[in-house]
């Protein structure tokens, strides 16, 4: 006896998809959340890569998820003493095309759990799911804090970097610290006419060497980012758990490569500072090199009842640390294997196998999570070659990142198998990229379910509900 | 139910009980600090030569102690549902 046919562990950003797509074919579907409102536990960048919208899940291409700004322009200062002494801006596309999407973890997981109850999937929210069922070696089900016993043919395990129920279920092992990035992000509030004229629809990258002591050394972390939303920028930076073979003292050095560059760097000083006001100190950890270390990327993302998508299964991308397409790519290819299992009755590990081939015949994934172009930038340490790094950050977060060989490969074999499926795919994608813009411009988008409204006074501070 | 804050870290609230759900296995921990290295929030110390929880009034939950802990001493699980860190601007 079941009491569902699937359920999905995590709403953050794989999980309701997965569920939608589920309920859509008719299944059972229960989708947990640990939190009282999707996506309020969810820390991130975040700027959603284009090829997410344009080969990820249909309802939100053609939705209006609550977005804060489109990017169209990838700006790379190189900074030393300080001063900003050369900028690299070739990576841009016009309007209303756009390289990313920013946006924030509450209202677009609020947005993507509606889409999945819309579609009829059952939402719990508040509930933690403690572990796995597990009957010879099988997942059956999940038990919750609350002690529910809850069955079920198949598991999709969204549960997000920590990934606790398939460790549980043995399927895997945690991630090596070598694989995680700590990152640390500073949200603060800024007039929009002034993110406009500062950065437009831009954002920011401040590259530099160790001695600048505005970020760990190349390859080690994220360089300083400052992403742009509607009404706020979101500055973040991170550092790997092992950096040249030691644990960090992270907790003494994020902030203080912060307080760096705050002290430091003029761009900061003069054209951002006096212009914004703190309002939010978050951080998490991210997978981003998990795909990189055999050990890991090699851990199975499927068992008997069981799959394993989006960062829980290490799905994250290793340049750049976007692990939401993943997360939606790997959250539709498990419903579609779910949906066949639960339609022959058969959830066992070989039914649940042709999920791995998919992943690994994806476009994106395995291309995204094998990708060198960070942990690389380590080689810079050694020669110490500033021509090295303005060469190397042209080639990966320039122009340069459309070539063949990096971005331009998947970005190829996605575009051949959509128009394979549908000849007018790029219609739909002009379509999609005028109506977001659109949507930004007026500031209009989907209403949210009453739970994910920023109506709530949270922490001193309300914001304007994206409405419609 | 209880809604905590911290001037630290703005924009971030803590919710009710979440319980002891990060907890330090003092048997296996040798006192390597790597926990209080990590982690932003200071949750741990080390007393005695071992790693204690000090607090968990700012933990965000993201395991970095769980991760860095190579004896398996730290024991990590999530909080009861509602409960620990929520924030609008992750
Ligand atoms: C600082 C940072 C910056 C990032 N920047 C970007 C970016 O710019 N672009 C990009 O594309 N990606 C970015 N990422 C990565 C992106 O956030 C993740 O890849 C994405 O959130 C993964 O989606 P997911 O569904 O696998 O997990 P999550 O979105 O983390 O969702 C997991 C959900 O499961 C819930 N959960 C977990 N365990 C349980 C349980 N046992 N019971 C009930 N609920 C549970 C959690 O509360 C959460 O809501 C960034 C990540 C970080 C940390």
């Amino acid at each position: 006896m079941v009491d569902y046919d699937v359920v999905v562990v995590g709403s953050g950003f794989g999980g309701p998809v997965a569920a939608r797509k589920c309920a859509e074919a008719g299944l059972d579907t229960l989708l947990l959340e640990r939190s009282e409102v999707p996506g309020e536990k969810v820390v991130s960048g975040l700027v959603i890569p284009f090829y997410g919208f344009t080969f990820g899940p249909d309802f939100i291409r053609e939705g209006n998820p609550p977005l804060e700004r489109p990017i169209c322009k990838v700006v790379n200062r190189f900074v030393r003493d300080g001063e900003i002494y050369a900028t690299d801006a070739t990576l841009r596309v016009p309007k209303p095309l756009a390289l990313g999407y920013a946006a924030y973890c509450k209202p677009f997981c609020t947005w993507l759990a509606d889409k999945a109850v819309e579609a009829g999937a059952e939402l719990r929210t508040s509930t933690t799911a403690v572990e796995p069922i597990l009957e010879k070696g099988a997942v059956r089900g999940v038990i919750t804090d609350k002690g529910e016993e809850i069955r079920c043919q198949v598991l999709i395990d969204a549960g997000g970097t920590q990934n606790r129920l398939a460790l549980q279920a043995g399927l895997r092992r945690k991630y090596l610290p070598e694989s995680l990035e700590l990152y640390m992000i500073w949200d603060f509030e800024m007039a929009k006419e002034d993110v406009d004229e500062t950065f437009g629809l831009s954002m920011e990258f401040f590259h530099a060497f160790p001695e600048e002591g505005i970020g760990a050394p190349l390859g080690y972390g994220s360089t300083l980012y400052i992403f742009t939303y509607r009404e706020s920028i979101h500055p973040g930076l991170g550092q790997f758990l092992v950096t040249r073979g030691e644990i960090p003292n992270a907790a003494k050095l994020l902030p203080r490569y912060f307080e760096n560059f705050q002290e430091k760097v003029t761009r900061w000083k003069r054209d951002i500072a006096p212009k914004v006001r703190l309002r939010a100190v978050t951080w998490d950890v991210c997978p981003i090199y998990a795909g990189l270390i055999p050990e890991t990327r090699n851990m199975p993302v499927f068992g008997d009842g069981i799959l394993v998508i989006g960062d829980a299964a290490g799905f994250e991308a290793s340049a750049f640390g976007d692990g939401v397409p993943s997360a939606w790519f790997s959250a539709e290819l498990a419903a579609e294997v779910a949906v066949e299992a639960v339609r022959k009755g058969d959830s066992s590990r070989s039914a649940l196998h042709q999920y791995e081939r998919r992943v690994k015949e994806h476009p994106y994934i395995t291309w995204i999570i094998t990708d060198w172009r960070r942990w690389d930038l380590r080689k810079i340490l050694v020669s110490r070659s500033e021509a090295d790094l303005r060469r190397m950050i042209r080639d990966h977060w320039g122009i340069g990142a459309f070539r063949y060989r990096y971005s331009g490969r998947p970005l190829a074999k996605a575009v051949r198998e959509a128009l394979r499926r549908d000849p007018r795919a790029p219609l739909k994608w002009m379509e999609m990229f005028s109506r977001y813009y659109r949507n930004w411009e007026e500031n209009r988008f989907d209403p949210l379910s009453e739970s994910g409204r920023y109506t709530r006074p949270l922490a001193g501070k309300t914001h304007l509900q994206p409405d419609i | 139910m209880e809604i905590r804050t911290s001037d630290r870290f703005p924009g971030v609230e803590w919710v009710g009980d979440p319980g002891e759900f990060i907890r330090v296995d003092e048997s296996k921990c040798d006192g390597c600090a790597n926990c209080v290295r990590v982690c932003l929030a200071e949750c741990f110390e080390i007393r005695e030569k071992k790693a204690r929880v000090r607090t968990l009034a700012e933990c965000m939950e993201c395991a970095a102690c769980w991760y860095v802990c190579d004896k398996e001493a730290i024991l990590f699980s999530w909080p009861p549902g509602g409960t620990g860190f929520r924030t609008n601007w992750g």
